[in-house]
């Protein structure tokens, strides 16, 4: 009895040696992100880049991607405490998270790293996540709205090509030029602020004014909402729900609509769906009132769960994760524009394809005219809710402007009342 | 004297569903209830504001919407979906051949998935989607239909006069004549649209009805109206839930003693006068039961909303499980768990003021 006893005691002291032995000369970091066309992204760049560097350290990276809704599940995620090491964060709704304590501030870390400068990213973006003068968040791309329009159909209508020199009237008049062919409306006026938004940023509105409130009625923000809803009157623009499609990219790549506002995003989207077609670039067009104008920055960064069990090994795996390489190996594949400061200048810019200059111009709009972050602070989606229901409305014929601003600032009031 | 061993063996036995109830409804509803009254965004530790949270609620304009909403989609297509199940369960409850397949037919709707039903309607119900096809076609086609119509009357009222004439007793709608005289008309509506002498109406425009992505309100704008979504979203609930509870009437109607039948007969009772006098009071224990399920599943509707997603306004679709739903989880702020956890306490009890009502309503 005492010798199967000591034997048995014997046999599990070794396992546990053997797997803590294990466990010590191999750390896991957990990093997550989301998953559709990212996820292919994301694993050929760790095989790449960021694993043969990582093994060399004992550090094995575990990529799990969420293919739903990101941010519910990292906000169960992090209450739960099953959360990732690295996870993105959107601008969107970055501040949340920071604000409820639930991501490590890098400031430390960034000032022992020999690879990782916050200097070196665009500063714009590494302000959007920080809070209090602690860093967040390290960016990891960006991207900001770019007019593109389909220079076949212009060809056709003998219209000339918008440019950057348009005005909000000058570019509505060539779309009216251009709808005037068969079966083809103007511009895909997607009815979200997130896509009109930076008209009334170019006229002089701002989010929040300096008592923290929105005012709906400033007159930047009603010239805008004219203007946008105006377009939808004739054939000059039309809701992409309206032609059976969920987006404005949509709607472009099957040539029913002659321009569209988007992101690089798109580019990619385009590759895939109208690889044939031949599409031109150019900035948002100047408000007349101002003659500037405006642009939103979208932005997500890698961010380090509080709670992480090995924070040092995760912030190895962040450094390689924003490295200049693996920065401009995505910018050469056109996926997304980098964030470090060097690459502003990169030659894959001055390449003579469609892409590039879409890119170009795209990465060129973060400092063109009065740009705004896509944030609104402790409201998130729900600032923009109302605006977004009133852009419907008016577009569909339901309500007038003056109605709809009414409508949205009683909304709006509520919302933020709550 | 039962020994230790029997007395336990019941509970030993109800152990696993017990554990199952006291843990993911017990513990949940008790959790939920003292969340209820805090203040708790899933990462501080909650805090205690007593009654803040309901009182929230009443000031909320979206949790008003979401309430009338609810009541509307628990009213109206209960109501409906009562009356449709009971409808087919009398047709489907007579012994003709074939009646096997007919029943299984009527109750496809019920089993199919409803996140794929509500995805089919939604394709259904776009601006070009094929209901707004059928009614332009009906809309352009009323000369046709009209003809058919007339030519079946004039045919099946010459049938009938000629057995009048030859005194013989027939009723109107004499089922061999009304096949006859439908076909009859069949033919000759074709051949005046072959001829082009009856064709479809021109210079109609085409009906392009919005019915997910707008707020317009039937029959007006009032607080009573019904939105144009919620209004899609009843037609197809009534549609896959009516079904199941036919299953049921059919059962009950199975209990019915013949010899009711035979009594109602006797005494002179028409086919409605059957069904309204003898067989519906019948009925009575399962039309309690069906209008109960019937509120507490339809006040707790999620599933078709969260699908329909930004095809339709929220404030038109929004019901009081999915106000819970964005409280709870809200798309890019911190959670609001202490408002949701109100909300739900409120349609728990909501849910239970209402089917005490409709208790007390049956028993009167």
């Amino acid at each position: 009895m005492k010798k199967s006893f000591f034997g048995v005691c014997g046999v599990l002291l070794l396992v546990v040696a053997i797997f803590s032995t294990v466990s010590a000369a191999n750390v896991q970091v957990r990093i997550s992100g989301w998953g559709g066309s990212d996820q292919a992204i994301i694993e050929e760049m760790l095989r790449l880049y960021v694993n043969p560097t990582m093994e060399k350290e004992g550090i094995t990276v575990l990529y799990e991607p969420i293919a739903d809704d990101f941010q519910r599940y990292i906000v169960n995620a992090l209450s739960a405490k099953t959360a990732p090491d690295l996870f993105y964060m959107d601008i969107f709704w970055a501040q949340s998270l920071i604000q409820a304590g639930q991501v490590e501030p890098l400031d430390n870390y960034l000032a022992k790293s020999k690879i990782l400068k916050k200097e070196d990213f665009i500063p714009s973006l590494v302000d959007a996540f920080s809070a209090q003068r602690k860093v967040y968040g390290i960016p990891k791309d960006f991207n900001t709205l770019a007019l593109f329009y389909n220079k076949d159909l212009f060809d056709l209508a003998g219209v000339a090509y918008p440019d950057e020199n348009d005005t909000w009237n000058t570019l509505a008049t060539k779309l009216e030029q251009v709808s005037s062919l068969d079966g083809v409306y103007g511009l895909a006026l997607q009815p979200e602020y997130a896509r009109m938004g930076q008209f009334a940023y170019a006229a002089g509105f701002q989010t929040f004014d300096q008592n923290g409130k929105s005012n709906l009625s400033h007159p930047g923000f009603r010239a805008a909402l004219e203007w946008y809803t105006s377009l939808a009157k004739s054939r000059a623009g039309i809701m992409p729900a309206d032609l059976g499609q969920g987006w404005g990219g949509g709607a472009f790549g099957t040539e029913e609509v002659a321009a569209c506002i988007e992101g690089a995003w798109v580019i990619g989207h385009l590759k895939d769906q109208a690889p044939n077609l031949n599409y031109g670039t150019t900035f948002m067009p100047k408000a007349p009132s101002t003659g500037e104008r405006g642009n939103f920055i979208f932005c997500v960064a890698w961010g380090m769960n509080k709670n992480a069990r090995n924070k040092q090994a995760a912030f190895k795996v962040l450094e390689q994760l924003t490295s200049p390489e693996v920065q401009q190996w995505i910018l050469e594949r056109g996926l997304a524009l980098p964030s470090r400061v060097a690459l502003t200048d990169n030659p894959y810019f001055k390449q003579n394809n469609r892409e590039a200059y879409a890119n170009y111009i795209v990465f060129k709009g973060a400092s063109e005219g009065i740009v705004e972050p896509y944030s609104f602070g402790e409201y998130g989606g729900r600032w923009m809710s109302p605006i977004d229901e009133v852009l419907r409305a008016i577009m569909s014929g339901e309500s007038t402007v003056e109605e709809g601003l009414r409508e949205a600032q009683f909304r709006l009031d509520q919302e933020m009342q709550r | 004297m039962r020994s230790i061993k029997e007395k336990i063996a019941p509970y030993v036995l109800l152990s696993p569903y017990l554990f199952m109830l006291i843990v993911f409804f017990g513990y949940a509803f008790i959790r939920c209830l003292y969340f209820s009254f805090t203040d708790y965004d899933l990462f501080s530790p909650p805090q205690w504001v007593g009654l803040k949270n309901y009182l929230n609620l009443f000031r909320d304009f979206q949790f008003g919407l979401a309430l009338k909403n609810s009541l509307q989609f628990a009213v109206i297509v209960t109501g409906f979906q009562t009356i449709f199940a009971l409808i087919l369960a009398v047709v489907l409850n007579q012994k003709i051949k074939g009646i096997r397949f007919f029943r299984a037919a009527y109750y496809m709707p019920s089993i199919t998935s409803s996140a794929v039903v509500t995805l089919i309607f939604m394709w259904l119900f776009q601006k070009r989607g094929l209901i707004n096809y059928l009614l332009t076609l009906v809309k352009t086609g009323y000369p046709i239909i009209l003809t058919f119509c007339v030519f079946t009357l004039l045919i099946q009222a010459f049938f009938i006069f000629i057995e009048k004439l030859k005194e013989r007793p027939v009723s109107f709608f004499e089922p061999s004549f009304l096949f006859l005289s439908v076909m009859l008309s069949l033919m000759v509506t074709l051949i005046l649209v072959k001829t082009a002498t009856v064709t479809l109406a021109e210079g109609l425009a085409p009906i392009e009805t919005v019915w997910l992505n707008s707020k317009k309100r039937w029959p007006n704008s009032g607080v009573l109206g019904i939105s144009y979504p919620l209004g899609s979203i009843m037609v197809l609930n009534i549609w896959t839930t009516a079904p199941t509870f036919m299953l049921l009437y059919l059962a009950g109607l199975q209990d019915i003693p013949k010899e009711l039948y035979e009594a109602a007969a006797v005494d002179g009772a028409t086919k409605f006068k059957t069904f309204w006098y003898v067989v519906r009071p019948q009925l009575r224990n399962i039309t309690f039961l069906v209008v109960t399920m019937g509120f507490i599943s339809t006040l707790q509707m999620f599933d078709q909303v969260a699908i329909i997603g930004d095809q339709a306004p929220l404030d038109a679709v929004i019901t009081l499980a999915y106000y819970v739903y964005i409280n709870a989880f809200p798309s890019s702020v911190s959670p609001k768990i202490g408002m949701a956890s109100a909300a739900a306490v409120f349609l728990g009890i909501l849910t239970l003021l209402i089917v005490l009502l409709q208790k007390k309503a049956v028993k009167s």
